[in-house]
């Protein structure tokens, strides 16, 4: 009968003190976790849409869930340049979730990849970036499009597939595409002109309206965007 | 000398996977790269070190019918502190090695030294023995992601070795290129072993 107490007592005590000591290892570490989190969220907000850098970006919320965040230039919240939200799409073993960062005249600045457990070697590939580069080269290529470009070459369209993993393509394209008219419904349709005061040079941003501003870039200047917006 | 003993038979003559080939399960899975494998070595070491210590001090304390119990919640617990330090102060590292941190709780190496050793020796053997078994781990994991990692992605620790006309061998990156080279190098540890028992 003594043993019956006696070693759920111990028991107890030691997940109690282990308890414990947990907690304030928790305690020193949480601010600099939650420093981490915030650091790197706002560094994935400001790499896909880079010209809010310097201003606000700031989320909408609808009943306490994010829609998507609206990219200032300026911190006083003028000047808008673009949107960001977050697209998910079934891939080969995971559900690929990007960021993506689009100005207000519906063309794409950048995308980040925020979670996919894809075959590393093939489907993760979405995420590599080759030595001497900074970025993802699959992911760049979606720089500078619009809604209509988005399906991979298999499909007709203009984004290059992985070698082997068409699927995961597919899925991140697909996702972003529908993400995009998702979007559309919800701010009501992009602006017809492409408000950027002057594309950079340095960050290649290929200029596709060509009607406002001269291309720069030789990717695509089709003028489409002009006579069907 | 025995003190030594207990240091180094965990580096080459019980290494836990080349040897006793225990803990496969982060064995297979992390070793894609050496980053991963160095990270997912020191992690498993500082485990193993600190159980040992704990379960040491604190073994005549422990009654035998609840010590399995009382030792998974030490090593639960310094794998949980392990995790946060990582997730604060590693994040990318943190990020990549994923849910392999967690499962160091139920790597039967560490259990395992605290069972066979640390519940049964002294502190200081206990100590050496937790950090020559880790080092032994890190150094097999290590063994096996520079494998892995040149050959199915031509780099070591992410810089190009074999130029950029090498076609990777995706299958080694991918579980069975795990298995493979598992199996080649225990072939290799028994012959040697085969070989110095001969002689």
């Amino acid at each position: 009968m003594n043993k019956i107490i006696r070693l759920p007592v111990i028991l107890c005590t030691t997940t109690i003190i282990a308890a414990g000591a947990l907690a304030i290892v928790n305690n020193l570490t949480k601010p600099r976790i939650d420093a981490q989190k915030k650091a790197a969220l706002q560094a994935a907000l400001t790499q896909v849409l880079p010209r809010a850098k310097e201003g606000v970006i700031v989320p909408v919320k609808r009943s306490g869930k994010l829609e998507y965040y609206v990219g200032y230039a300026r911190k006083d919240t003028t000047n808008k340049v673009g949107y960001i939200f977050i697209a998910r799409g079934k891939g080969y073993s995971s559900t690929i979730e990007t960021l993506v960062g689009i100005n207000t005249a519906g063309i794409i600045e950048g995308i980040k990849v925020l979670h996919q457990l894809e075959t590393p070697g093939l489907g993760a590939k979405i995420v590599e970036i080759r030595h001497g580069e900074q970025k993802p080269w699959f992911q760049v290529q979606f720089i500078g499009k619009r809604k209509d470009d988005l399906t991979v070459d298999k499909d007709g369209g203009t984004i290059q597939s992985i070698t082997g993993a068409t699927i995961s393509s597919r899925a991140l394209t697909n996702s972003i595409r529908q993400a995009i008219e998702e979007l559309e419904k919800k701010i009501g349709g992009f602006a017809k002109v492409d408000n950027r005061v002057k594309p950079d040079g340095k960050n290649g941003i290929p200029c596709i309206t060509g009607a406002t501003v001269p291309s720069l870039s030789p990717v695509r200047s089709t003028g489409k965007a002009s006579s069907d917006r | 000398m025995s003190l030594w003993y207990e240091f180094s038979k965990g580096i080459y003559k019980e290494n836990p996977i080349f040897r006793l080939v225990l803990g496969m399960c982060p064995t297979l899975a992390v070793t894609t790269s050496v980053q991963n494998a160095i990270g997912m070595g020191i992690a498993t070491t500082f485990v193993l070190f600190s159980s040992n210590l704990l379960i040491s001090i604190i073994k005549n304390a422990v009654p035998k019918r609840i010590r399995i119990p009382m030792y998974i919640v030490v090593i639960a617990s310094f794998v949980t502190i392990a995790d946060l330090v990582m997730a604060a102060y590693e994040p990318a590292l943190h990020k990549s090695l994923g849910i392999f941190v967690p499962l160091i709780v139920v790597n039967c190496i560490i259990l395992g030294r605290a069972e066979a050793f640390a519940g049964k020796n002294r502190v200081l053997p206990s100590i050496l023995d937790g950090l020559g078994m880790g080092i032994g781990f890190t150094l097999a994991l290590l063994a096996l992601g520079l494998v892995r990692e040149i050959l199915g992605n031509g780099t070591i620790y992410g810089y190009p070795v074999l130029g950029s006309g090498y076609n990777p061998m995706l299958i080694m990156i991918l579980p069975p290129g795990a298995f493979l080279i598992l199996g080649l190098y225990l072939g290799f540890f028994n012959w040697l072993d085969r070989k110095r028992k001969v002689s």
